[in-house]
């Protein structure tokens, strides 16, 4: 009996323990935990009431203030009835919270996200509404950037409002350092590895990078292969036509680990953090010369020290002159946030006039005082700070711009390409055994997606 | 007069179960809703290939079940969680033990190792995450700073997918052995101080008190303490998922951590599921393996 008893309680313990897992792993059982903030404003909203639930990442300044502006005046100025309710959470847990919240029934009627794979996924499960006649009968229609409208299609329809930010890779450098050994911008990969070489003679870590995130590795690898053979390659191996074992992206995975041995990249690369800012410091204790990231760092040096921020430089990644790849291919973000709407009617064009309001002028003024580069034709007239404005120079001579792979390619295929790329910078994989469990990711992917 | 007996007997039985039924029912009711539910519903959901968000599901039958089977990645993370759960078990409860006794035969005037020591199992696990990944770190952590001494190189631990795990594996240690020592120094209270005095007035020492005395008390304490280990070792998730995030590659991934990634980061929440229902299943034998061993032996 005695005996009995205690399987029972270690049967009932090991169910104990395991059930705070087995309660994520359930869907439904998750829904309180959405719906603990908001769950009964939407709740309410979606029962007819003239309030509409918007979600976003405006949790610190100065998103915040931008979210807050345009609400505000949307709020103060519709004729709609209509009011918005904004409702912030914190970048790391929102897109848990929101496949919780979509899980249980408790979307929000609009919400912001950063355009991409889980974008259609939340589009394709019947969270998104196509707003193509709103759209077409809008004046933002023309503001906005073309490449900023086309992250924001998808299956030929318009299903976003695009208005944070325009974030391209690029190379940021230390000007003095660059300097003081008679190195200039470079215009050829060849130049670039040079200038690499003269850092390391003189025992500095050419490139800054902290690869524990593994996106920031991604960047390095990104530019490489659409260097080597443009987009295409990439365009066609999401469609299921091409591979992701063709030879631009082995090429790129070579040259990644070419750059390892050369010693580019800072000791025990794959264990530093970007989130706590393992690169960028080696910017500022200039122990690095170079960092190639989003442009969003130029915010970030900014904030930090404007001291710091007068010796910074940025060129776009060089071409490589054996291929016949367009240099102008950018990979980047026109936008950085999208606005997708889950609600219909009446509802959904007063939450588009609150989507219109995040690309008033005023709103933009505001956007760009804090330096912001929201994604309309012509901002580059508002824009003062010089390395900005390249960036956007940039992006409007772009042929194509290519939203990064981790955000643009389906949730397993991007984690796969994270994974395998981490490794290959570890010399732990060849390339082509990365780009083989990539490829599989995406036969996967593409399988399911026919069945 | 003896019918009466029964009846009353009878009365008492049933009172008794009632009694027993409304004081238990409480702790079924929110056993049953928080955990036989989402259980019996992680089942349940495995079965179909969802995404998580869509209104419909596709029943697919065994097919997760299938692909989990032969899933190489569940099953290094399968691998990864019996390494921890080895290691922790043959590093916590030994220090553990070691600790409780010294702390035990040294009394009062040690209470300030006591507080000391108990110090790592008060912090949250995210705070020692962050707070080991920047003592470990290549550039200017603790560890390369003293091979910088002896004149070695940085030292890369978490980045390098060979030592990643046990790096973190002594992390996880110096986090839980404090656990231990506290469990320890509750067992050792329960040993009467007579025994104690018996032995020394029989002549043993301290030493001698301890390895025939006290150890064979405390056996069924490090029992329970090791199953708890065993258990906490093959669901951890948090520290990892805060200091290497399954990383380099799947060197430090973890069925918990795996279940994640599929469940919320990939959007294959039935996979997920299944994973889930794999742990499940997984814990709960080798939970059951264990204490068969461990009691079979006591009978022995």
């Amino acid at each position: 009996m005695k005996r009995r008893m205690a399987k029972l309680m270690a049967l009932s313990m090991a169910a104990a323990m395991i059930a705070s897992l087995a309660a994520c792993g359930g869907g439904d059982s998750g829904s309180g935990d959405g719906g603990s903030s908001s769950g009964g404003d939407s709740g309410s909203a979606s029962g007819g009431d003239k309030e509409i639930v918007y979600w976003n990442i405006g949790t610190e300044s100065p998103d915040k203030d931008v979210i807050t502006k345009a609400v505000e005046k949307f709020n103060s100025e519709t004729e709609s009835g209509y009011t918005v309710t904004s409702v912030p959470t914190q970048n790391d847990t929102y897109k848990e919270k929101l496949v919780v919240a979509m899980s249980s029934g408790e979307c929000p009627d609009m919400y912001s996200c950063w355009s991409g794979g889980p974008m259609y996924e939340y589009i394709d499960s019947g969270f998104g509404q196509p707003i193509d006649d709103l759209f077409n009968a809008s004046e933002i229609k023309d503001k906005l950037m073309e490449s900023a409208v086309s992250q924001a299609t998808y299956n030929d329809h318009v299903y976003a409002v695009p208005y944070q930010n325009i974030s391209m890779s690029g190379i940021f450098y230390n000007k003095e350092m660059f300097d003081k050994y008679k190195l200039k911008e470079p215009e050829t990969l060849a130049d670039l590895e040079n200038i690499c070489d003269t850092l390391k003679k003189n025992d500095i870590t050419p490139f800054a990078l902290a690869n524990s995130s593994k996106w920031t590795g991604s960047m390095y690898y990104m530019n490489l292969a659409a260097r080597y053979g443009g987009l295409e390659p990439f365009q066609k191996a999401v469609a299921g036509e091409g591979k992701f074992t063709d030879d631009c992206f082995i090429k790129a995975g070579e040259k990644v680990q070419e750059w390892v041995e050369a010693g580019y990249f800072p000791d025990g690369v794959n264990s530093l953090s970007e989130d706590d800012g393992q690169a960028k410091q080696l910017m500022y204790q200039e122990t690095a010369g170079m960092l190639l990231c989003g442009s969003w760092y130029t915010g970030t040096f900014a904030t930090d020290s404007a001291e710091f921020y007068e010796k910074i430089g940025w060129f776009p990644f060089p071409a490589i002159e054996e291929s016949d790849a367009d240099p102008s291919i950018m990979i980047g973000t026109v936008g950085d946030q999208f606005i997708v709407f889950n609600c219909e009617g009446e509802k959904l064009e007063a939450a588009f006039e609150c989507a219109e309001k995040h690309l008033d002028e005023e709103v933009i003024d505001f956007e760009v005082e804090n330096g912001k580069i929201p994604p309309v034709q012509g901002i580059e007239s508002k824009l003062t700070d010089s390395i900005t404005k390249e960036v956007v120079e940039a992006a409007n001579n772009a042929s194509e711009i290519q939203l990064w792979y981790d955000q643009y390619l389906p949730p397993a295929v991007a984690t796969a390409h994270l994974d395998g790329l981490q490794e290959v910078f570890g010399l732990t994989k060849t390339p082509q055994e990365a780009q083989e469990a990539m490829q599989k990711a995406m036969d996967d992917y593409l399988a399911n997606k026919a069945e | 007069m003896g019918g009466k007996e029964i009846s009353l007997e009878k009365l008492r039985q049933r009172d008794t179960r009632r009694v027993a039924a409304l004081f238990l029912a409480p702790v079924a009711i929110l056993m049953a809703i928080y955990v036989i539910y989402p259980i019996i519903d992680t089942f349940i959901t495995s079965t179909y290939q969802w995404n998580g968000i869509s209104a419909g599901k596709k029943f697919i039958g065994i097919g997760n079940w299938k692909t989990l089977l032969a899933d190489s990645s569940f099953w290094i993370a399968f691998r990864n969680n019996l390494v921890i759960m080895v290691l922790s078990i043959c590093i916590q409860i030994p220090i553990g033990l070691a600790l409780a006794t010294f702390l035990d035969f040294g009394g009062k005037k040690l209470t300030v190792f006591k507080v000391i020591w108990f110090i790592p199992l008060l912090m949250s696990s995210v705070a020692i995450g962050f707070l080991f990944t920047y003592a470990l770190a290549t550039n200017g952590g603790l560890v390369s700073t003293i091979s910088g001494w002896f004149g070695g190189g940085n030292v890369d631990l978490l980045g390098n997918p060979k030592t990643a795990l046990l790096t973190v594996i002594m992390v996880i240690c110096w986090q839980f052995t404090p656990f231990y020592m506290v469990y320890f120094m509750a067992a050792f209270t329960n040993i009467p101080y007579d025994v104690f005095e018996a032995a020394r007035i029989d002549g043993a020492t301290r030493g001698q008190y301890f390895w025939k005395i006290a150890f064979p008390l405390l056996v069924p304490s490090m029992k329970s303490a090791a199953i708890l280990s065993m258990v906490g070792s093959l669901k951890y998730f948090d520290l990892i998922y805060v200091m290497t995030g399954g990383g380099p590659g799947t060197s430090t991934e973890l069925m918990a951590t795996y279940m994640y990634k599929q469940s919320f980061s990939t959007f294959n929440m039935g996979y997920g599921s299944a994973v889930a229902g794999g742990m499940f299943i997984l814990i709960s034998m080798v939970s059951l393996i264990t204490m068969k061993l461990l009691n079979g032996k006591e009978e022995a």
